[in-house]
């Protein structure tokens, strides 16, 4: 988007960079979700 | 109450004096406005990631987001779900985009791109809101340490102020980065130590501690309802606090000038992944924290109000009312005592037993719960004060019933906070005053001596200012939480022109009116719709100010461009 003379390397670095980040927060999210299941029932 | 051991104090100002003279130190190698205001735009990403979270991270979150763990659990943390996927889209947007343009604000940017009008505009919105929110993250915890050390304000003010803003005068934003770093470092450590204390000291099992404090509700993490008027939701979360998110971290200078120091914008980027990566675990630690301490009070007798100051106020007014509520919450205390021994108990001997005690044990925090309210609302009624005896529980936790040292350690580090969000604060206030008004507006030439004074003598400026702001918060209560509410008007906004500034066809024209429509549609929700919960109106003022933007300049027709617009090739 910004730098439109190498997209797919931009693409591609957002691409691997969303996916990680996204991947920890999932894992994160679920880590709450366990602690919440667990005890709050 | 008791006093805090002389160790502690000793802990707290060898911290203090640490970060001081060590800032002092940086003030070599700024003798330039580049060096001063941008570290030459050489640290380390890693620093500059540090930078990034203690500069969000105050002593609110240390003191009142702990205090709401204790009594509302950990909900508060879905308030940081939108920051990752933030974090991310500002990596590949705004990112690339403000550092690749060498600039020193992110509103010189918006002249680059739109003009004059809309740069100081949006400079002067910045300098409002954030010089009076400095004001208020030097009071809170000001008013809190004066309340439980029965100091003057004005001396708590001072105690933390004044180092902070001779460091970030003296050494400008290297001075500023570094004390970061190491304030991070100390409020990690504090917030461990303060988890791991708390489980050592409450007695009985960690799983069962955790169970007494899931029983009240306060392990609920997730609320799926999608409902407008509740400001803490997943989906607020995630929609809301993704656009608060973009518009703190990619339009308000006090952050975007820690991301512009980075070496390259690969550092810039890999700076603002570490808050995408800890941001959240590191606030479920702090709620956590809360929630410990309130089950620790399930075992030590709690004091039925915090606020020791508020609670002489209600002794000497209504001494009678006072003592008739403290001794019912002390009957209660005790037979919610009985009913989490009980739980513990229960639970070694099966599910059915566990469940029944558990019911017990929730009925009866319900009932202390219920005094304490009233309690409050006398509190309220005495002093015609809000209480905020939520601000209070964590400082008399740790000066009561932490060990020597780890006190000390706790209440640097709650200090630590503080003086990390306002030196970020000042420093760019300074900036923004220096570049956006100053020497757009003022003098356009002179010498970087000139500019380097002038931006010592802004520090010190808006230094003084945040010290009055806070001696007198109490005085200016209303008037502060006007401003800051005003702020939320146009956060959102900011983001509308900035992501109009990424689109080609926007014009200059169609970003100030943009702006304009924007303010105005939150303020209309504001007051039109004051159940909406104000995360939501961030998105309302960014979608507003991109649809009217993009509006005004078609009808506009086509004007020419600046120099720097992305679609005639300055990326």
């Amino acid at each position: 988007m910004t730098e439109p003379n190498d997209d797919s390397p931009t693409a591609g670095r957002f691409r691997r960079t969303l996916v990680r980040v996204m991947s920890v927060q999932v894992v994160t999210l679920v880590l709450l979700w366990l602690l919440q299941h667990r005890f709050s029932r | 109450m008791r006093a805090m051991h002389p160790l502690n104090w000793l802990v707290v100002i060898a911290w203090l004096a640490y970060v001081a003279i060590d800032g002092l130190r940086r003030a070599r190698g700024t003798k330039h406005i580049e060096g001063y205001f941008l570290a030459n735009r050489d640290l380390p990403w890693w620093a500059v990631g540090l930078s990034v979270m203690a500069t969000q991270l105050s002593a609110v979150t240390m003191i009142g987001t702990t205090g709401q763990g204790a009594v509302d659990g950990m909900r508060f943390v879905q308030f940081y779900f939108g920051l990752p996927l933030a974090m991310v889209i500002l990596g590949v947007t705004i990112v690339p985009f403000l550092h690749g343009a060498k600039v020193f604000t992110a509103y010189e940017f918006l002249e680059r791109r739109f003009d004059a009008k809309t740069r100081s505009l949006t400079a002067f919105l910045f300098l409002l809101s954030r010089g009076m929110s400095c004001g208020t993250i030097l009071a809170a915890p000001a008013v809190v340490f004066s309340a439980i050390f029965g100091w003057p304000l004005g001396w708590c003010v001072l105690i933390m102020g004044v180092p902070t803003v001779l460091y970030t005068m003296i050494g400008g934003v290297q001075a500023v980065t570094w004390a970061d770093v190491k304030q991070m470092v100390l409020i990690v450590v504090a917030i461990t130590a303060m988890v791991t204390v708390l489980l050592v000291r409450i007695p009985v099992s960690p799983s069962d501690a955790l169970h007494l404090a899931g029983a009240t509700g306060r392990l609920r993490v997730f609320d799926f309802s999608f409902s407008l008027k509740n400001t803490y939701t997943f989906w607020s979360g995630v929609i809301g606090g993704t656009f608060l998110m973009l518009s703190y971290f990619g339009t308000d200078q006090s952050q975007v000038q820690r991301y512009l120091t980075a070496r390259s914008v690969d550092e810039a980027r890999s700076s603002l992944l570490i808050s995408a990566y800890w941001k959240i675990p590191l606030q479920a630690m702090v709620l956590l924290i809360g929630v410990l301490v309130f089950v620790f009070y399930q075992f030590e007798k709690p004091p039925m109000l915090y606020n020791p100051v508020q609670e002489q106020k209600v002794r000497e007014a209504q001494p009678a009312a006072l003592a008739s509520l403290q001794s019912r919450y002390d009957t209660v205390v005790a037979a919610r005592l009985d009913a989490a021994r009980a739980v513990s108990a229960a639970r070694k001997a099966g599910d059915e037993a566990a469940t029944a005690a558990t019911e017990e044990f929730r009925n009866r925090d319900s009932v202390a719960t219920a005094v304490r309210s009233e309690a409050l609302a006398l509190v309220e009624k005495t002093t015609g004060q809000q209480s905020k005896d939520v601000n209070y529980i964590i400082p008399r936790f740790v000066v009561e019933q932490l060990p020597i040292g780890l006190a000390g350690l706790f209440i640097a580090g709650v200090m630590a906070a503080a003086m990390s969000a306002i030196a970020a604060e000042l420093n760019s206030l300074a900036t923004a005053t220096v570049i956006d008004f100053y020497r757009r507006w003022y003098r356009k030439e002179a010498s970087d001596a000139h500019f380097l004074a002038v931006g010592k003598g802004a520090t010190a400026f808006w230094g003084l200012f945040a010290m009055v702001v806070a001696s007198y918060a109490a005085t200016l209560g209303s008037l502060i939480e006007v401003v800051n509410r005003f702020g939320s008007f146009f956060y959102g906004s900011i983001l509308g022109v900035f992501i109009l500034a990424m689109i080609p066809a926007a014009r200059a024209r169609g970003a100030f009116i943009g702006l304009i429509a924007g303010m105005a549609a939150v303020g209309a929700v504001n007051f039109g719709a004051p159940q909406v919960a104000f995360l939501w109106h961030n998105v309302v003022g960014a979608v507003t100010v991109v649809v009217v933007g993009m509006l005004v300049g078609m009808v506009g027709g086509n004007q020419s461009l600046p120099a720097t617009t992305p679609g005639n090739g300055q990326r």
